[in-house]
């Protein structure tokens, strides 16, 4: 992959080698190699059963790989846990968990605080910045089940926000939410871009790609391109990456590059 | 064998065969716990049809026992439509309650009849055989074989009737309502041969094992088929033979039968989980070695094919980069190393490692 | 009053009580994140298996010492309960199917040890009969203390590592992204469960234990959205069952009981299902009667606009004749033109015709029927 020479070590965000994850033997990412620089939005696109969550859990040690090396600003994903932020799918809690949209919140905040330590005075205040950052204040006392999907996944965003991460590693940000949320979602993550974070999301709808992020990996258990996605995003990519299963991608992608 | 066994043998075969029967439908129903709400509460439908009929050995007590048993059903499934109890919840509620309610009325009302609270729960099958079924003064043997063999044919013939209607419900329960299976009728009269099968079985055996005997033996069928009908009859032989062996080991230790039974039911899925040739857990364990093995190997191929043409492939394919980058131990690098050398995939120039044309076809054929 | 004289003065039955209370707040604070964690049946399965760790725990020891018991109750208890997730992962034998067989398994195993002990040949009944049932009755100081110092330890340590226990339940996956060990506080938080059952044992017994578990939770979440105060109230709920428990049972002759606690913590989660003001049923359908009535009468008002412009004239009174039989259909017609008049939206003008005030037109306006 060519994208090795795009960027210099020393400014990458993510550093991944020859990473191999398989679910009883069967490879779910094939020897992936990926270098994600600082400071740019990311997305991650392919087919259903591409590996996206996967890689995103294999980045945090969330499933064990193969082979392969992660690195987070050049430290294993261990020593330098606190540099990554976290949004997992929506649909991966309770959500009727007996718990308020506040103390949702303030769980991003457990990471640094350590075993045993409650959150005090601190973070209930950075807490109420995050979810006013949402858009979420007025609703700090709500309980969680009475949310809307976009506002669950606000609140998510906003404990993702308190972890004060480097990186922040988010799977499918934009799913089921209202177009009204998926605007706010993305001017935070610009927002992020600016003060030289680097977010890492996986995306499904194509036709945004090209607007919202950067960079884009394509990827269906191997890793097809990444890169910027002037350069990547194109249909000759696409169709290496979905198959040719997609026909849309005609539809969207006048000329060769997509959106170019 | 004195009569006496064998006549509790027979017992024990009845009883074992028609708990399997059912059990195997409520193990692939994802309903296993039922036979621990139902058994428990079937007796709140005992001590009531006895109040109403002050004949404990009346047959209608049976009656009495479905009714629970279908009423216990409907109340999980009522309080399970609350927002905040979930399915095991509700459960975990309704039994402990009506079962309360039963010893309640037995202490209360019932305290000097014979409606012994332990036999209700532990069983007693040593004392089966005094309980005899005489036609004009002839012995024509003891009562609950009669009983037991009586709830064995409903449940056969249930089944028979009801397989196919039975199995698509189980597998699948809207395509089943869309043939007009009437999927939740069905289930109602599952319930109620569950049910009846637990009172009969209950006189024996007890409420709690029981739950042994309808779910062990079809965990253990499961392990070792994938089909329905051989599930089936595995559960019933398996049944059987735990029933029979918990008999004689009990015998031995001179402890009760139906927890014997239950012993020895739990002892055979033990042997099942760990030795079954295909699911058991020795299997997947030595298959998950040697595929590991095999991944392995295919992994340095995928690898040294991504990176072939590369201007980074002398770095790439050098065997320090297995260490490095993919984080592999040098043993087990080496050993994956020798075996793909041997295999005639890769070859070894200057401590790099290159794809043969036979490793860069299999390489190509993983994706 | 004499109930209360008794609870106070009478040493068995303040020790009941007493134990029951306890009983019931270890269980009630423990039960929460069983409920919640969705494993509501486990504690029947870890009930169960206890058995055959009391029947051992006396071969072994040849006591009745209750620590001896309890403590090999919580290792058959605990140990099964590890068995039974073995089985689920390494197999394709589901989580229920796997509790059952864990259940009955080795309460057949319990049995039959306890008909050893029993036939040995110097072994009195041993008591430990008392464990199907519990025997609320046969509790002694001693009991409460041990009660009271394990149920004390377990709640401690619930609130020291409560963001730990707190979020492992609600979102594990994030919790292992933030560095947390979650299977160890899984096997932790199951641990503490397996204790307070084992404390359950004696008073209410092995069958009807998992009630204690289940109900207060489930009675308390009701009533809160809170997990601190879920944890309180199925506290409290479960003490309160206790003793109003101890003392039906006191009070009734050949009342026992574990039963008698048991049917009164469900009496009081039926009492939260119905009356709870956040979520109970009560407050669902007056809520939904209430929308559905002031439906009505938001449709009523907007037919005779409708009618009433056709004459030109939005107050334009209509005869009650016709207006029946025009809205035959409409449930209660009449008596919600009443209601409509008793809040001034419309007016009965000579006798038998009805018509819309201006501030009923107002109020159609305003809501845009138009």
């Amino acid at each position: 992959m060519d994208n090795v020479n795009e960027t210099d070590t020393s400014d990458l965000a993510l550093e991944i080698t020859d990473l191999t994850v398989a679910y009883d033997n069967k490879p779910v990412l094939w020897d992936i190699d990926l270098n994600v620089p600082k400071g740019i939005l990311l997305a991650i696109a392919g087919p259903n059963g591409a590996g996206k969550t996967t890689l995103i859990k294999a980045v945090q040690g969330l499933v064990s790989s193969a082979a392969g090396r992660v690195l987070v600003y050049g430290e294993t994903y261990e020593k330098n846990r606190k540099l990554i932020g976290y949004v997992p799918q929506r649909g991966s809690v309770d959500w009727d968990f007996p718990t308020s949209v506040i103390d949702v919140v303030k769980m991003g905040s457990y990471g640094s605080l350590g075993w045993i330590k409650r959150p005090g005075t601190k973070e209930h205040n950075h807490a109420r910045d995050c979810l006013e950052k949402v858009g979420m204040l007025e609703y700090e006392k709500r309980q969680i089940s009475e949310l809307s999907g976009g506002q669950q996944q606000r609140v998510f965003l906003a404990r993702a926000l308190i972890q004060d991460a480097s990186v922040y590693l988010m799977d499918e940000p934009f799913q089921g939410v209202d177009a009204t949320t998926e605007k706010a979602i993305i001017s935070i993550l610009k927002e992020l871009r600016s003060r030289g974070k680097t977010v890492i999301a996986v995306h499904h709808d194509l036709q945004t790609i090209k607007e919202y992020f950067d960079w884009v990996t394509l990827l269906n258990v191997r890793l097809i391109d990444s890169g910027p996605v002037d350069r990547v995003f194109t249909t000759e990519n696409l169709n290496k990456t979905y198959g040719g299963k997609i026909n849309f991608i005609r539809d969207i992608t006048p000329g060769q590059a997509v959106g170019s | 064998m004195s009569p006496h066994e064998i006549e509790i043998q027979i017992i024990a075969i009845l009883v074992a065969s028609s708990c399997a029967l059912p059990g195997t439908f409520l193990l692939l129903r994802k309903m296993a716990m039922m036979t621990d709400a139902i058994s428990h509460s079937i007796l709140l439908g005992i001590v009531v049809a006895f109040f109403l009929i002050k004949d404990i050995a009346s047959p209608l007590l049976i009656l009495g026992a479905a009714l629970s048993g279908v009423l216990t059903v409907f109340l999980v499934e009522l309080l399970n439509k609350k927002r905040f109890v979930s399915k095991d919840a509700s459960i975990g509620l309704v039994f402990p309650l009506l079962f309360s309610i039963g010893i309640i009325l037995i202490g209360l009302f019932a305290w000097n009849i014979h409606l012994d609270i332990h036999a209700v729960l532990l069983g007693e099958l040593a004392f089966a055989p005094f309980d005899r079924v005489y036609i004009s003064g002839t012995d024509i043997g003891p009562k609950s074989m009669y009983v037991m063999g009586s709830i064995l044919l409903l449940n056969i013939i249930f089944i028979s009737l009801f397989y196919k209607e039975l199995k698509i419900t189980t597998f699948d329960k809207n395509l089943a309502a869309a043939f007009r299976f009437f999927p939740n009728m069905l289930n109602i009269a599952l319930m109620t041969i569950v049910s009846i099968t637990c009172v009969g079985a209950f006189d024996s055996v007890g409420s709690i094992l029981v739950i042994a005997l309808m779910i062990v033996p079809p965990c253990c069928a499961f392990m070792l088929t994938k089909s329905l009908s051989k599930m089936l009859f595995l559960s019933v032989l398996i049944g059987s033979v735990s029933s029979v062996a918990g008999f004689w080991v009990a015998n031995l230790l001179n402890a009760n039968i139906a927890g014997s039974m239950a012993v020895v039911s739990g002892v055979i899925f033990g042997v099942i989980f760990l030795m079954a040739p295909n699911n058991g857990l020795i299997a997947i364990k030595i298959k998950k070695i040697k595929q590991k093995w095999e991944f392995a190997e295919n992994l340095l191929l995928v690898h040294l094919i991504n990176h072939e043409g590369s201007a980074e492939y002398e770095d790439e394919s050098k065997i320090e980069h297995l260490y490095k980058h993919m984080l592999w131990t040098p043993d087990f690098a080496s050993r994956v190393i020798s075996t793909s050398k041997k295999k005639g995939n890769i070859e070894i120039v200057d401590k790099c490692l290159y794809l043969t044309d036979e490793g860069r076809s299999i390489a190509t054929a993983s994706f | 009053m004499e109930v209360l004289y008794e609870l106070l003065f009478d040493y068995t039955l303040r020790t009941v009580a007493i134990g029951s209370a306890l009983l019931g707040i270890v269980s009630g604070v423990l039960g929460s994140y069983v409920v919640l964690r969705r494993q509501s049946l486990l504690g029947d399965a870890m009930s169960h298996a206890a058995l055959p760790g009391i029947a051992i725990a006396f071969l072994l020891s040849g006591s009745k010492n209750s620590v001896f018991l309890l403590i090999g109750a919580g290792l058959s208890g605990w140990f099964v309960t590890l068995l039974i997730f073995t089985v689920v992962k390494n197999s394709k034998i589901k989580f229920d199917s796997a509790l059952a067989m864990g259940l009955s398994v080795f309460f057949g195993l319990g049995l039959v040890l306890l008909t050893i002990i029993q036939k040995m040949p110097d072994a009195s009944q041993a008591g430990l009969d008392k464990f199907l049932f519990g025997q609320a009755a046969a509790l002694t100081t001693e009991d409460i203390k041990i009660m009271g110092v394990m149920g004390g330890i377990s709640i401690f340590l619930v609130f020291l590592f409560w963001k730990e226990f707190k979020i492992s339940t609600f979102d594990p996956e994030f919790a292992a992204s933030i560095g947390l060990k979650v299977k160890f506080l899984d096997i932790f938080i199951t641990s503490l469960v397996v204790i307070a059952i084992v404390l359950g044992l004696q008073t209410v017994g092995v069958v009807l234990m998992s009630s204690m578990i289940v109900a207060p939770a489930v009675a308390a979440r009701q009533w809160t959205d809170r997990l601190g105060l879920m944890m309180a109230l199925s506290g409290f709920f479960g003490a309160l069952a206790g003793v109003i428990g101890s003392l039906i049972s006191s009070q009734i002759s050949r009342m026992p009981t574990g039963p008698a606690i048991v049917v009164t913590i469900s009496f009081i989660v039926l009492l939260s299902i119905l009356f709870s003001p956040k979520h109970g049923i009560v407050v669902d359908l007056l809520k939904k009667r209430k929308n559905r009535d002031s439906m009505r009468l938001d449709a009523i008002l907007e037919e005779l606009f409708n009618l009433g412009e056709k004459h030109n004239d939005p107050c334009y009174p209509h005869s009650i004749k016709l207006l029946k039989i025009m809205y035959s259909n409409y449930t209660n017609f009449e008596k919600n033109l009443v209601k409509l008049k008793e809040k001034g939206l419309v007016a009965q003008i000579e006798g038998d015709k009805w018509a819309l005030t201006d501030n009923g037109v107002i109020e159609v306006k305003k809501r845009g029927f138009e």
